[in-house]
């Protein structure tokens, strides 16, 4: 079955189209993941953020065919390698995962068997997939180990996870995720559970790593800091649904949604002057079983107008090539200028008052 | 000045404390752990020991319980005239034996049912948990009479298969099984359903892991502290269950004895004899105690919480 896969099919590597998942509870669908279209180029990195709840974790895992069966209603297609692996079965899947998908997951503290030696769940993926002897199996995880930067490989080899520090396991967690040599590989909030000093390099061993092997990456986090510097292109996911998405350097230049630049102006930037308020996003994310009829950050968008509370926006192109946007009056529009006018004013008003 | 040396003082005294409450559940540990191996090994090497006389050697001066307590009769003599301590040591072979093989079963069995029906779930899970809701359901001294008569019929025929025919250890040691299967089943069943939701189960699936080896790689060794202390607390119950049966007359058969046959047998002569009744009750509850301090001090250990037992 994974022969059919064509690791030179031409054509781009990921294709997810209108993919829906969700999960059937007593209280009804949660529509984790809201028709969320596209296309992902071999070699190339996409990050999607989100606040939490917003689907981005269930997307990764709903391309990857990871999540628990019970309950799970999913429809759309995801076509890897020109492959519908939409309705693959588990059997068939495990002839993806490992070898061409791979997945690095947020907890490194939680994510590696606490009984297992660090040598032995590096090198099981290379015994199981590629049947490796157990002894090249073994130099290879050393192998791996030392590519992803952890200093005497060999002792390591022979650890276990409690012996070693979370940056060091996520590296464990990166040398196993590669060890196969995926095309594809999800990292799934890599930096959440990690020191602030150890995030930039795990963030640049990925990136490297990423470059190296020619591999294409989703990377899913809540920062937009985090993926501004990694990523090609940045994916802004909210309630499930994609709203707007963007070469990196366009997003951060002309981004077009409100969401988008209410996520800008809630991290801090060093340009700003010290003291400066960081704006906060008022509201809570919407309940995923009964969203709002019209776009779902209406509630707590202040450009929303009644027609934004009445019809939903769809995904549409903006002039500059590569740039989708789900919004009415968008950054620059007239009707949001106006507003943003007025909002001025008050503020003015009440810096004043 | 004076206030840094009373806050080295309380550092100093508060690890004391700390030290000195962390040790009783160790040293109860330890304690039973020592328990276990005196009379597991005076058990096993009886025949080689010069100070315990055969279970059922008779002493015609010993008759009536003529010796008390003391150097000759360590335990006193029974009404045969038989050594007290030495049939508790011999005891203690049958009692221990049947209790730790029923658990061995209950654990491949209940480990088994428990393993498959948290992991697959669905309709595994359904049809487990209601063979194990069944079994506990059922009252359990009325399962043991049913088992142990209906065996005890069938041994009567001659029944045999091969070299194995129905003995009262064999059907002592099926009903305890049995008693033991459904509890172990839900335990099982709780830790798999919990681990297979943990993180590094999903990260072994994403790397193409098949279900045999999740089963057995991932879930099963982190599972074995848990069944390590449920093995003791169980064996502890067990023994208990075994008293139970010989007190009613359906555990293994005479001469050879067991903690709960020679509780019953000499029970009628309390008054005359305390020592026959009493050294084989404080046995079972030694043994019994040591094998439930030595499970909570592992549960402990591994932070194992008892879900069902």
């Amino acid at each position: 079955m994974s022969a059919s896969l064509d690791r030179s099919a031409p054509g781009p590597l990921l294709v997810v189209d209108d993919l829906h998942t969700g999960f059937q509870t007593e209280r009804g669908l949660v529509r984790a993941v809201d028709g969320v279209s596209f296309t992902l180029e071999r070699g190339r990195s996409l990050g999607v953020v989100g606040e939490s709840g917003s689907g981005k974790t269930i997307l990764s895992r709903s391309i990857m065919g990871l999540l628990p069966g019970r309950n799970l209603v999913r429809s759309g297609s995801v076509r890897f390698e020109g492959v519908d692996i939409t309705h693959f079965s588990p059997k068939q899947m495990r002839g993806i995962w490992g070898k061409e998908m791979a997945m690095v997951f947020q907890d490194p503290m939680s994510s590696l068997n606490p009984l297992m030696r660090i040598g032995n769940q590096v090198s099981e993926p290379l015994r199981v997939h590629l049947g490796m002897p157990d002894k090249l199996a073994m130099a290879t995880a050393e192998k791996l180990l030392r590519d992803v930067g952890i200093s005497e490989a060999q002792r390591r080899l022979r650890q276990y996870p409690h012996e070693l520090s979370g940056g060091m396991r996520q590296r464990v967690m990166i040398a196993i995720a590669l060890a196969c040599g995926p095309t594809m590989l999800f990292a799934d909030e890599p930096t959440t559970a990690l020191d602030v000093t150890v995030q930039a390099q795990i963030l640049a061993l990925i990136n490297d790593q990423r470059r190296d092997r020619n591999m294409s990456l989703i990377l899913v986090t809540h920062d937009l800091g985090v993926v501004a510097g990694h990523t090609d292109e940045i994916a802004v996911m909210y309630a499930g649904r994609l709203v707007e998405q963007a070469p990196t350097r366009t997003l951060f230049t002309q981004m077009k949604m409100p969401y988008t630049q209410a996520l800008m102006e809630s991290i801090p930037k060093l340009d700003q002057p010290s003291h400066t308020r960081l704006r906060t996003i008022p509201g809570r994310p919407p309940d995923l079983v009964n969203p709002p009829r019209g776009c779902p950050f209406a509630p707590r968008c202040a450009f929303a107008r009644d027609r934004c509370r009445e019809e939903r926006p769809e995904l549409i192109d903006a002039t500059s090539p590569g740039h989708r946007f789900a919004c009415w009056y968008p950054v620059g529009s007239p009707e949001y200028l106006e507003t943003k006018q007025r909002i001025d004013a008050a503020d003015a008003a009440g810096s004043a008052a | 000045m004076t206030v840094t040396i009373d806050l080295e003082q309380a550092i100093a005294e508060e690890a004391t404390t700390r030290r000195r409450r962390r040790r009783p559940g160790s040293l109860g540990a330890w304690l039973g752990a020592a328990w276990l191996l005196l009379i597991g090994g005076m058990a096993v090497f009886a025949d080689y020991l010069p100070f315990v006389r055969g279970y059922a050697q008779q002493v015609p001066y010993a008759r009536n319980f003529a010796v008390h307590p003391g150097s000759d009769f360590w335990f006193g003599s029974d009404q045969l005239g038989r050594d007290v301590f030495a049939r508790c040591i011999y005891g203690a072979r049958v009692s221990l034996l049947v209790a730790i093989s029923s658990i061995l079963v209950g654990l491949t069995v209940g480990g088994v049912l428990g393993l498959a029906a948290g992991y697959f779930r669905g309709k595994t899970d359904r049809g487990v948990s209601i063979v194990a809701d069944c079994l506990l359901a059922f009252p359990p001294v009325v399962i043991a009479i049913l088992i142990v008569g209906r065996l005890d019929a069938l041994s009567e025929t001659g029944f045999s298969v091969l070299w194995w025919h129905p003995t009262r250890t064999w059907s002592v040691v099926i009903v305890l099984s049995l008693l033991s299967i459904a509890p172990i089943t839900r335990i099982v069943r709780a830790q798999t359903l919990s681990l297979s939701q943990r993180e590094f189960v999903v990260a072994a699936r994403s790397i193409g892991a098949n279900r045999r080896r999740i089963l057995l790689r991932e879930i099963l060794p982190n599972l074995v502290p848990a069944m390590i202390s449920v093995a003791f607390t169980g064996i502890a119950i067990l023994l208990v269950a075994e008293g139970t049966l010989a007190f009613l007359g359906y555990s293994v058969k005479v001469p050879t004895p067991t903690w709960g046959y020679l509780i019953n047998e000499s029970r009628p002569k309390l008054r005359d004899a305390w020592w026959p009744t009493i050294f084989p009750c404080l046995m079972l509850f030694l043994t019994v105690v040591s094998f439930n301090l030595i499970g909570d001090r592992i549960a402990r250990h591994f932070d194992v919480k008892e879900a069902a037992l």
